[in-house]
């Protein structure tokens, strides 16, 4: 960690912050949920990172997927998601976002998160124990370092992509977009 | 200008308002606006004069007398000023009612007899305004209709009995020292019994508290305040109740004089102790009970009651802040109270009558002027720093701390913190919260209503930061009192044990304010959203469910409702069934049957002629 | 003197203030015996704040949080830390009355956020407020009786000579009930209902964001800050360790020396509190409001009574 690095923080502030203090919604999400509490208490202590959960999504800047998504849960996903204030990430746990994972073939879950919201990474294992979550924060760092965890700035600017598969989902969706079209 | 010239066109202008109002609507607007700002421009004028003038050929053989001093003066301009701005507010308010004529009439009647009663010189026209007060206030409380009815007949019950108390004690006066002028009875009081000095506190008493509503007399104000109509409330709570507090500052200082008035009673009952001690009870009870209120208006007419007792504690506490700061309360509290009432009576006015807590909410977007009024009157009660209830306040826990009396401290404080608690629910079911989509569309409150709330609020912050201007007024009334005066400067007091310096705070506060303002505004812009954009674990938001209003206090409620009822209500009710039984009991001698009135006729006969035979009485 | 006074008070309380956040955390973490973040965590987050965007629900919104931060400011002008106290008008009845500028300011903004949580909590924090309002109205009181003053500062300059408030033996009552309810002014467990963060999503700052989270979060430091100094000044004697320091007086070490003890002192019962915020759960309100209003006003009722009797 290159916490205690006085010029870094003086080059840019706002990135390293960010880097340091994750505030994680407290959203259980799916399977994965249980992994959390582990890594949040003595054991496996996660504040030491800076990361604690809080219980708004508007304080929060990183937001873990846990499993599997239904379909349901979805919609909660995509509100939370944009009631957080960017800069915001997503981690996103096991391979049921990545291509479906156990359930490829249900009607019901979500086979590939990443049209409907941006995720910045992806934690490998069903579910990952605590020391690969903490990994899997670390490369996150790194992606921050280098600019790369982008998700949000993704959301802004392909609005139209994401919105337009939430509807193909939904059907009419009972929320207002979140950004104006920008003019082609 | 004279007096009597004053309360003619007081008088006369309220009648021709309602000879003009048969006319055109119009020109009785105008020219019961243009009553109200004379009166209001003449007393003005008077400032700093000192009249008396005599009436020789007054009632029944009686000298009237008509004069101005300081305390009257500014009782005069807090009555004309809040009756002006009431008159204002009612152009749009009565509008769509009917018989708005006797309303006007009504209205401009009751502010001339309060001014007859602070220009008064002698008890008897004391008393003859007192009446005329009382009733013209009975007809406008029960204008409504309806439940007002059984309000009105509340309160003019409970009044005629003060009025019969205070009666006597005229009555009593005037066969003991054969005058009832003023100035004559202060120096005639110094030879008094001081057996005598209590049965006239006590008669006037009476009929002082029940105005201005002590605990047990108080019983008549919420139902009569809250039916009401508003801009009459305002008058209500702002001005009437202070009528009673004119009459006890006149009787216990100007005709009773300082030294015989502290030194009444045993050392430790001093009657003035005990008045202190009424005034604590009148803060405490009332303010928590206005916090378990559900109708915005019944919840500030319980606190008004609470302030009353600020009133009573500061006048009767004997030192010279003592009764600086009730005197100020005096005028703080006609100005917040009345533009809380105005800011209620702005809301029912564009929500067609809702005044229900639990219906509304969200009304800041939509009616800004009213919101921000509203929310200084309710600082300026609670007394935050900037507004001129904080000096009033201030100056009552000063003179309760450092002459020892903690505990009557302690239950002012407590005062302090249902006002804060019971005013936050005010302002916040009103206009805090979701708007609930009926009320969406509803407009701003008219130029009129809005033009009230600025002016009060102006005269809170103004009486805030620069707490000089009335106080110096205030100065000259306790040195004629026989106080030793304080020392004031146009920012503070200043006192060889704490100085309280409101240009200071108010420097402070702007500056550290604007700081912040900056800081704020440097940082990151953000997104404005609406309601509906509200963190809900991720659902979508229930239109109109999603307000907490219902048992806003709920712990509190479980835990103080059992204490919390109105003790005296039920006691006064149970009285007047009980008299009821009684002369039910006793009617039954009416049979309507001609020969049993024939043999009561002969059976006293016969009673009257046995004591004759016995005793010889005749 | 007043000016730079004017100027270094609030730097060091907020400075402190955050730093008493970040050691909060880290012996939390240590009597759990896990490692916990750094100390300047809390720092940390403030730019993290800062450096997000931010939602507003109106004018009325960020009206509210400016107002809670001005009024924390203003209380650290008004307080004497060390010797230093650029403000002393009106004693300290105005700092109780300035006291609530502060959830007033916190009061609007979350109700202006039109969320019931924040309404739940906001109701949670008047109740809450009125609770130890009760006790602690009866302990100054006593004080302002005893002393026969109503000035912060001639508060402590009593103290310097006559010795620490908690040790005369007509306070010892009032100054036990004021320890026993400040976890209750400071906001620790068991008294931590208004930010509840599971019960009621935080409370009034559920819809806090970006620069509102930052705000909130620099008027929680101060207004632990402001919570202990009140207790240090008024009991446990201010700046002064039993006159040790009467040799050095004028000069600015004395004064440095002054905010240095001031400074330990509030760091000692701060770990104190720290250790019961560690061991309890956390209160529902209206058992929060049976305990306040039973022992400690009790014990306090008696110290007024105590107090007025020997004066």
């Amino acid at each position: 960690m290159d916490r205690n690095q006085i010029g870094k923080w003086l080059k840019n502030p706002g990135k390293m912050a960010n880097k340091y203090s994750f505030h994680v919604v407290y959203f259980c999400t799916g399977c994965g949920i249980i992994e959390i509490p582990p890594s949040i208490t003595t054991r496996w202590d996660a504040e030491r990172f800076g990361i604690i959960p809080v219980a708004t999504p508007r304080q929060a800047n990183l937001f873990l997927i846990t499993g599997y998504v239904s379909t349901k849960t979805l919609k909660a996903i995509i509100r939370t998601y944009e009631q957080m204030p960017e800069p915001k990430y997503t981690v996103a746990f096991g391979s049921c976002p990545i291509n479906g994972g156990m359930y490829y073939d249900s009607y019901n879950t979500i086979k590939s998160l990443d049209k409907y919201i941006p995720v910045d990474g992806y934690i490998a294992g069903c579910m990952p124990r605590p020391e690969a979550i903490f990994i899997g924060v670390t490369h996150l760092w790194k992606l921050i370092d280098m600019d790369k965890a982008d998700g949000y700035k993704r959301y802004r600017e392909d609005y139209e992509f994401y919105r337009e598969n939430q509807e193909q989902l939904f059907g009419e969706l009972d929320w207002p977009p979140l950004f104006k079209n920008k003019s082609s | 200008m004279s007096l009597e010239l004053l309360l003619i066109i007081a008088f006369g202008g309220a009648f021709l308002v309602y000879f003009l109002a048969k006319i055109s609507p119009k020109l009785r607007d105008g020219f019961a606006v243009f009553i109200s700002l004379l009166v209001l421009l003449i007393i003005t004028s008077i400032y700093g004069k000192n009249i008396e003038k005599t009436f020789y050929r007054g009632f029944l053989g009686l000298p009237l007398v008509l004069r101005i001093n300081m305390l009257s003066w500014l009782f005069a301009m807090v009555i004309s000023s809040i009756g002006s701005l009431s008159v204002i507010f009612s152009l749009s308010y009565i509008r769509h009612e009917e018989k708005t004529d006797f309303y006007y009439l009504m209205l401009l009647l009751v502010n001339s007899a309060m001014l007859g009663i602070v220009l008064t010189g002698d008890l008897a026209s004391f008393f003859i305004f007192w009446e005329i007060m009382s009733w013209t206030t009975f007809f406008i409380i029960c204008y409504k209709r309806g439940p007002a009815l059984a309000a009105g007949m509340k309160y003019i019950v409970i009044s005629i009995i003060g009025s019969i108390a205070m009666f006597i004690g005229v009555l009593s006066i005037q066969t003991k020292f054969d005058t009832l002028i003023i100035s004559e009875l202060s120096a005639k009081f110094a030879s008094a019994s001081p057996g005598y000095i209590l049965f006239i506190l006590i008669t006037f008493g009476i009929g002082f508290g029940v105005k201005s509503a002590v605990v047990p007399l108080h019983t008549w104000l919420p139902d009569a305040h809250s039916q009401a109509p508003t801009p009459f409330s305002a008058v209500l709570s702002g001005v009437l109740t202070k009528m009673g507090i004119y009459g006890f500052i006149l009787f216990f200082y100007f005709i009773i004089g300082l030294n015989k008035f502290l030194g009444l009673g045993p050392d430790v009952f001093n009657l003035h102790y005990i008045l202190c001690w009424i005034g604590a009870i009148t803060i405490v009870i009332p303010t928590f009970i206005a916090l378990l209120q559900n109708d915005a208006k019944r919840l500030l007419a319980w606190h008004s009651i609470g302030q009353i007792g600020y009133i009573i504690l500061g006048i009767s506490i004997g030192t010279s802040m003592g009764i600086a700061s009730g005197i100020f309360h005096m005028l703080n509290h006609a100005t917040f109270k009345a533009l809380l009432f105005l800011t209620v009576g702005a809301v029912e006015y564009r929500t067609n009558g809702v005044r229900d807590l639990n219906s509304l909410g969200g009304l800041a977007k939509r009616m800004p002027v009213t919101f921000i009024g509203a929310l200084i009157g309710a600082l300026g009660i609670i007394g935050v720093p900037l507004t001129n209830g904080f000096v009033s306040k201030w100056m009552i826990y000063k003179t309760l701390i450092l002459n020892t009396h903690p505990f009557l401290a302690f239950a002012a404080l407590l005062g302090t913190w249902g006002t804060i608690l019971s005013l936050y629910k005010f302002v916040h079911h009103i206009f805090l919260g979701q708007l609930p989509e009926k009320f969406k569309n509803i407009q701003k409150a008219p130029f009129n209503m809005q033009f009230s709330f600025i002016i009060l609020s102006m005269v809170i912050i103004l009486f805030g930061i620069l707490p000089g201007i009335p106080l110096k007024v205030i100065n000259s009334i306790i040195g004629s009192a026989g106080f030793s005066t304080l020392n004031i400067s146009i920012w503070g007091i200043a006192s060889e044990t704490g100085t309280l310096n409101t240009i200071n705070i108010f420097t402070v506060i702007l500056g550290v304010g604007v700081i912040v303002w900056l800081i704020f505004n440097g940082a990151r812009q953000t997104t404005k959203v609406d309601q509906y954009d509200n963190y809900a674990a991720g659902s979508a938001i229930p239109e109109g469910k999603y307000s907490y209003t219902v048992s806003f206090y709920r712990p509190l409620d479980r835990m103080i409702r059992p204490y919390l009822k109105d003790f005296v209500d039920e006691f006064y009710l149970k009285l007047s069934e009980w008299t009821q039984t009684i002369c039910d009991g006793v009617r039954r001698i009416y049979t309507g049957y001609v020969g049993n009135y024939v043999m009561y006729i002969v059976l006293f006969m016969a009673f009257l002629i046995l004591i004759q035979l016995k005793w010889s009485v005749f | 003197m007043n000016i730079i006074a004017m100027f270094i008070s609030p730097l060091i309380a907020l400075i402190t203030g955050m730093f008493f956040l970040g050691i909060f955390r880290k012996i939390m973490a240590r009597l759990q015996w896990r490692y916990g973040p750094p100390v300047i965590q809390p720092v940390i987050d403030v730019i993290r704040s800062f450096s997000q965007m931010s939602i507003s629900h109106g004018s009325l919104f960020d009206f509210g949080i400016i107002l809670s931060l001005t009024g924390s400011f203003v209380l650290i002008l008004f307080l004497p830390i060390g010797e230093l106290c650029p403000f002393t008008s009106g004693g300290l009845i105005a700092f109780i009355y300035l006291m609530l500028l502060d959830p007033l300011g916190m009061a609007l903004s979350g109700a202006a956020a039109a969320n019931p949580n924040s309404s739940i909590g906001i109701s949670r924090k008047f109740l809450l407020s009125l609770a130890y309002e009760v006790p602690l109205l009866l302990v100054l009181l006593a004080v302002m009786t005893r002393y026969n003053t109503i000035s912060l500062v001639e508060i402590v300059k009593i103290q310097a000579s006559t010795g620490w408030a908690f040790g005369s033996w007509t306070l010892v009552l009032s100054g036990i009930a004021y320890f026993l309810i400040l976890p209750a002014i400071l906001g620790v467990r068991p008294f931590e209902v208004v930010k509840a963060s599971q019960e009621i999503s935080s409370g009034p700052i559920a819809e806090f964001g970006g620069k509102h989270l930052a705000f909130s979060t620099l008027q929680h430091a101060l207004h632990m800050f402001v919570g202990l100094a009140l207790f240090v000044d008024i009991f446990l004697g201010g700046w002064t360790l039993f006159g040790l320091l009467d040799p050095l007086s004028g000069t600015v070490w004395a004064v440095i020396l002054g905010i240095v003890i001031f400074l330990l002192k509030m760091i000692v019962v701060l770990v104190i509190e720290i250790f019961i915020n560690a061991v309890y759960p956390r209160y529902r309100i209206e058992q929060a409001m049976k305990y306040l209003w039973k022992w400690p006003t009790l014990i306090s009722f008696i110290g007024l009574i105590i107090v007025v009797l020997a004066n």
